[in-house]
């Protein structure tokens, strides 16, 4: 009999839901609506990548943990895919929770100076419009709003240091 | 019998880190030299420090508290014993005052005299000096403009669109553009005060700006007696914000003719100021097909391995030919271009943000490899990006017998490259190799501005592919969990990094058990 257990995986370009299933010596997987696929997946170079048979093709998938709560690098062919992997149970937490994945939230990623905010509270934003000017690494880097919105508050305060994680500037995502 | 024992110097202070500090001191080694490494405090276990003979710590992080620190550089080489320094590039390649400190020290700098880095430094010296000798520069401005009036007399002349730029800047730093005179006052205003703020000098002159143009730069060697010769061309078209992303040789731009033109201009330029060493000429190709100096770089420059793919020749084993006074070994008519070679910078930089900087710890590293591929790598698994320097962690370097075998071989090399950790721009390397003017070769400085964008750049996987890397991430995590629960097996410590071995076993056993390979 098939043990299954389901999964969430979040990319930067959106979600996918994936069923691992095993039967004694068999392993399949189904994503989204697709099949139910036979897998043959081997571990290799010493636990960092999987070589997955899946019919024909062998594809090798490089892995390594990106953090703590299911976050994981993959690569396959130069392509690095940053993904979050969450069982059922901890995606339907934060559904009913209403954690979007276009979180308005500009936050430093690195620490840094703040050279210019672009923005002022109340002002509508478009995906992609540059909000802060943050100065790290010799260089001079433009952060832009991840969605559409309205500018709900500016922490940021040009002239200050900022760590990593700080939040700069919140967007109140707009509907739709 | 190696090289060393023709120089007057046994050991070299290589006065730089990353991923050129392992070039130099892997080139020193072949020559037989003793290689002296410095370090900042979070260089200790850099990929340079451990390839050394001998390391010296210099300082904090911050560059200007140790890799910047001449003094401190010069006092380390005498305790070592070092008789010359190789400054790499970027730090203090370029610094004058460092130069003539060296010699001034009785040690031997690698590189250019002391007053041609002061000459080819300032832009509008330079300018100067390249018109009298006949080389074409871009109409401009020979002297400062103070004022709005004499600049906007200047620009008449010159014709719009026209580059405000700042004589003591670089690197695309302390350039405004403007395209209409009613702007030109503010502009002025403006780019002297970045100026004056950023290198303490708000000398600006106008220059007429080219649009659209090709960046063209030729390898040059220079004796230090007045004969140079060059190494033919890099184009070095694909740039963000000026800071150089791709190159290749030969220039997929140039009839024979202007190839030759452009070379010869370039050794004329060398000869000019009795260049010593290497050094590039850059230039700038109009769409008409006219071309003008730019300005030359007096160092060892980051793209260095495209030319020395193409023509088989050394630039470091060059370096210290001149520098130890042996003079240049190669004669012009011996150095032709064979094949093609395109180098990729493989930098800490986002490009779906804007290609912000990433730091952070390597956890995964494997670099291509096979038949024409060099990788020119200052990084290892395990160690950390540090905030402090550039973003450039790696140059992928691939030679194909002509430009399409080039590209098929970058793609091929490229898809093997594995990077785990801070997040990197292969990505941006492979969406390059997909775009028509890239693969035609017609690809302006305007490449990335016009075609880039950072939404829907990714290089797409073919389905199957794409199927397998959701599987495997859905398979890895699922057997990271069965290991954390199994009965006996070590606390759980979900992906703390540097916790990786200890689950890695805990991981094979659970996929093993996953499928029944017990």
């Amino acid at each position: 009999m098939w043990m299954k257990k389901r999964y969430l995986l979040r990319t930067p370009d959106g979600e996918h839901r994936a069923v691992v299933a095993r039967q004694g010596d068999q392993l399949a997987v189904q994503l989204d609506d697709g099949a139910l696929r036979d897998v043959d997946a081997v571990v290799v170079h010493n636990g960092r990548a999987l070589s997955l048979r899946i019919g024909n093709r062998v594809h090798l998938v490089h892995l390594s943990v990106a953090g703590p709560r299911g976050e994981v690098t993959a690569t396959l062919l130069g392509r690095p895919l940053e993904l979050t992997v969450l069982d059922e149970l901890h995606a339907l937490a934060l559904g009913a929770a209403g954690a979007t994945a276009g979180s308005g939230v500009v936050a430093a990623e690195i620490p840094g100076l703040v050279i210019e905010i672009r923005v002022r509270e109340g002002q509508t934003v478009k995906r992609g419009e540059p909000i802060v000017v943050l100065e790290a690494m010799k260089m001079q880097n433009e952060l832009a709003a991840p969605c559409d919105g309205v500018v709900a508050s500016v922490t940021a305060q040009a002239g200050r240091t900022v760590n990593a994680g700080d939040t700069l500037v919140v967007i109140t995502p707009s509907a739709g | 019998m190696t090289v060393a024992g023709r120089l007057p110097f046994d050991k070299v202070l290589v006065a730089n880190r990353g991923e050129i500090a392992v070039r130099l001191i892997r080139g020193l080694r072949e020559l037989g030299l003793h290689t002296v490494a410095v370090y900042s405090e979070v260089d200790r276990t850099a990929a340079h420090v451990l390839l050394a003979h001998e390391a010296y710590p210099i300082g904090p992080a911050p560059a200007a508290e140790s890799y910047l620190r001449g003094e401190r550089l010069i006092e380390v080489a005498r305790r070592a014993g070092a008789g010359a320094i190789h400054p790499g590039y970027g730090f203090l390649s370029e610094n004058a005052g460092f130069a003539r400190a060296c010699e001034e020290a009785g040690l031997v700098f690698i590189g250019p005299r002391p007053d041609t880095i002061e000459l080819m430094g300032n832009k509008l010296a330079a300018r100067r000096r390249m018109r009298a000798s006949g080389v074409p520069v871009i109409p401009g401005t020979d002297e400062a403009v103070r004022d709005a009036d004499t600049a906007g007399r200047a620009a008449a002349e010159i014709g719009y669109p026209v580059l405000l730029k700042a004589a003591a800047g670089g690197g695309g730093k302390g350039m405004r553009v403007v395209r209409d005179p009613a702007d030109l006052a503010a502009a002025l205003r403006q780019t002297m005060g970045e100026a004056k703020s950023a290198f303490g000098d708000d000398s600006v002159f106008v220059e007429r700006y080219v649009e659209d143009p090709k960046h063209i730069e030729v390898q040059v060697l220079g004796d230090g007696e007045g004969r140079a010769l060059h190494l033919f061309e890099r184009e070095c078209s694909v740039q963000r914000r000026h800071q150089k992303l791709i190159e290749e040789s030969p220039s997929p731009s140039l009839t024979p003719a202007l190839r030759a033109a452009i070379c010869a201009t370039a050794v004329r330029t060398a000869e000019s100021v009795a260049y010593r060493g290497a050094g590039t000429v850059e230039f700038v190709l109009s769409p008409a097909g006219e071309f003008f100096f730019l300005e030359m770089n007096t160092r060892l420059q980051v793209e260095h391995p495209v030319t020395e793919m193409v023509t088989g020749v050394d630039l470091v084993r060059a370096q210290l030919d001149v520098a130890g006074g042996r003079g240049l070994r190669l004669r012009q008519a011996e150095i032709t271009q064979r094949g093609w070679a395109i180098e990729f910078r493989i930098c800490a930089e986002n490009p779906r943000r804007n290609f912000a900087p990433a730091i952070g710890e390597i956890t995964a590293l494997m670099e291509p490899a096979g038949p024409g591929v060099r990788v020119d790598s200052g990084i290892a698994e395990g160690c950390r990006v540090p905030i402090h320097y550039d973003p450039l962690l790696a140059k992928l370097i691939v030679w194909g017998e002509d430009r399409p075998r080039a590209l098929a071989r970058a793609r091929r090399a490229l898809e093997e490259y594995i990077l785990h950790g801070p997040i990197h721009n292969i990505p941006f390397h492979l969406w390059a190799l997909d775009q028509p003017s890239f693969r035609d070769g017609t690809y302006t400085t305007r490449f990335i501005e016009a075609c880039f964008d950072p939404a829907t750049f990714a290089p797409p996987l073919a389905p199957d592919d794409q199927e397998a890397l959701l599987a495997a991430g859905a398979l890895f995590e699922a057997a990271r969990r069965m290991a954390g629960t199994l009965a006996g097996g070590p606390d759980y410590v979900a992906g703390a990094p540097g916790r990786e071995s200890a689950l890695t076993n805990w991981r094979r056993a659970a996929l093993r058990r996953m499928t029944g390979r017990d």
